[in-house]
């Protein structure tokens, strides 16, 4: 048995299918992951992420040590902004991906993936060194909602929180909605416009209540693990364990447009994820649709011109382009770019694939000044 | 959802469902079916091809993953359901009247069945 959010008797209650992910015992659907999925594209859905870590780094180094810790500019994050990072090794491997939230001047908070939450906080203690700092794994606190989809600022506001009082696109607030103090941040992983709640448990219930109330004139719908993959997967982002590892640079990942590339501080990788950058790197992340009938999924072959040459890191049925895609990667010797064909190799057959950029799908991101 | 009469189950979720002389349809159960999901793709077999009991004979892919579909008695491959492979959904929709993957004509269906469960047993198997 994994563990359990404060939200699992509900899941049940409204009929889930439960599966073990990251130690965690979630919802994979409720009804249908291909219903649930067109819910959040078309109106909007809720998502239980509270598997998701929380760790709040405060005192008067705190900037100082995320400057060590990931290749992002931390010190152009203004109060009340969020910014996507990687968390390298030494060697520019990847620990982690995470969000960075400015809470205050010296106050921030990190939302880490779930798997990954004890790894994390032992790499935050290793790097603290000398540095005046305080860092606090809060995730057994926490519970996480996340709210997205083309009506999630009407749900939200129905919920008591005006648009005026919403946050722009990855910005954070602490607001109360009815008794419920929280964070809002406007940020996701469908890429739908969206919130991010993260609650107290004790309030968490009172805030699923209170959403899912102001959702009913727009259909919103609990939505399961099993959605939450493929509407990632359109957007193209990343998913660690599959799409990222400790084996994969931020370069190799096709994230280099997320490294501050003129970043002074010194900070871990920075030597091999710099050199990459400028002489570029063995493998790269490739996006491809099937154009044969076939599904590419996790670590199936990818091959070009008959020759394998990369492997599928994250792959399946697309419900908005009702076609089969797929990211994964390939070796840079084969100068393998957009409109390439290559193949995959599915049950021991080769079936043709064309790469395409990526997102799969746009994004409707608002107030967006990032893709 | 109405579970054909006289239908035999394996415990890898097939049915095997006798239509007329030595003639069988072969399908995934309701159970199964609704524990896949979503399902999305299906690969079935070249009619006229001849399969083991418990050889591997078609595949079904649900939004989270892909399934292999065994030969619950040997025998020959004398039709495939093609609308399947257009529209896979209709397995979800009737695994029984619609959403039959192949018929075949078994070699000894008699012989092979003995381990097969009736549908009763089958559900209380599973549960």
């Amino acid at each position: 048995m994994g563990k359990r959010t404060v939200f699992y008797q509900k899941h049940l209650e409204l009929g889930a299918k439960i599966v073990e992910f990251g130690g965690w015992d979630m919802p994979v659907q409720y009804t249908s992951i291909i219903a649930e999925h067109k819910s959040v594209r078309n109106s909007a859905g809720l998502f239980d992420v509270s598997h998701m870590g929380q760790v709040f780094v405060s005192g008067e180094n705190s900037l100082d040590f995320l400057q060590k810790i990931v290749p992002q500019d931390i010190s152009k994050l203004a109060v009340n902004k969020a910014v996507y990072c990687q968390l390298p090794d030494v060697n520019g491997g990847l620990i982690d991906d995470l969000i960075i939230y400015r809470l205050e001047d010296n106050d921030y908070l990190i939302i880490v993936n779930a798997s990954n939450i004890q790894k994390d906080y032992s790499w935050f203690l290793v790097n603290k060194a000398d540095f005046k700092v305080t860092i606090e794994n809060k995730s057994d606190e926490y519970s996480m909602l996340a709210l997205q989809g083309p009506d999630a600022c009407k749900i939200l506001e129905k919920a008591g929180l005006n648009t005026d009082e919403q946050p722009e696109f990855f910005n954070i607030v602490m607001k109360q909605i009815k008794h419920i103090p929280l964070f809002v941040s406007r940020t996701g992983y469908t890429g739908e416009d969206g919130f991010e709640f993260i609650v107290k448990n004790e309030y968490a219930m009172d805030l699923w209540n209170i959403l899912f109330e102001a959702g009913g004139e727009y259909h919103l719908k609990p939505i399961g693990l099993g959605a939450r993959d493929s509407l990632r997967l359109e957007a193209a982002l990343m998913l660690y364990g599959n799409d990222l590892n400790e084996k994969t640079t931020p370069v190799e990942a096709g994230l280099k447009w997320s490294v501050s590339v003129n970043k002074a501080e010194d900070y871990n990788g920075k030597n091999i994820i710099t050199e990459q950058i400028k002489n570029g790197c063995p493998k790269k992340l490739i996006g491809f649709i099937m154009t044969e009938r076939a599904i590419p999924r996790h670590e199936y072959a990818i091959y070009y011109n008959n020759e394998p040459a990369g492997v599928v890191t994250s792959g399946g049925y697309s419900p908005t382009l009702d076609k089969n895609i797929g990211m994964g990667y390939v070796d840079t010797k084969y100068n393998i770019s957009l409109d390439s064909e290559i193949q995959i190799m599915v049950r021991n057959k080769l079936y043709k694939a064309k790469v395409v950029k990526r997102p799969f799908v746009h994004k409707n991101y608002k107030n967006s000044n990032q893709t | 959802m109405i579970v054909p009469e006289g239908i035999l189950c394996s415990k890898s979720h097939e049915y095997l469902l006798e239509k007329e002389n030595g003639s069988y349809n072969v399908g995934l159960t309701d159970y199964a079916v609704e524990q896949l999901g979503d399902i999305v793709f299906i690969e079935l077999p070249e009619a006229g091809s001849h399969f083991t009991k418990g050889e591997v004979f078609a595949t079904v892919e649900s939004v989270k993953a892909a399934s292999e579909i065994y030969m619950p008695v040997t025998g020959r491959i004398i039709e495939v359901n093609e609308k399947l492979v257009e529209s896979p959904e209709i397995l979800n929709d009737s695994p029984y009247a619609d959403g039959w993957l192949v018929k075949i004509e078994a070699d000894d269906a008699q012989a092979d069945s003995g381990d097969l469960l009736e549908y009763n047993d089958y559900k209380e198997e599973i549960e």
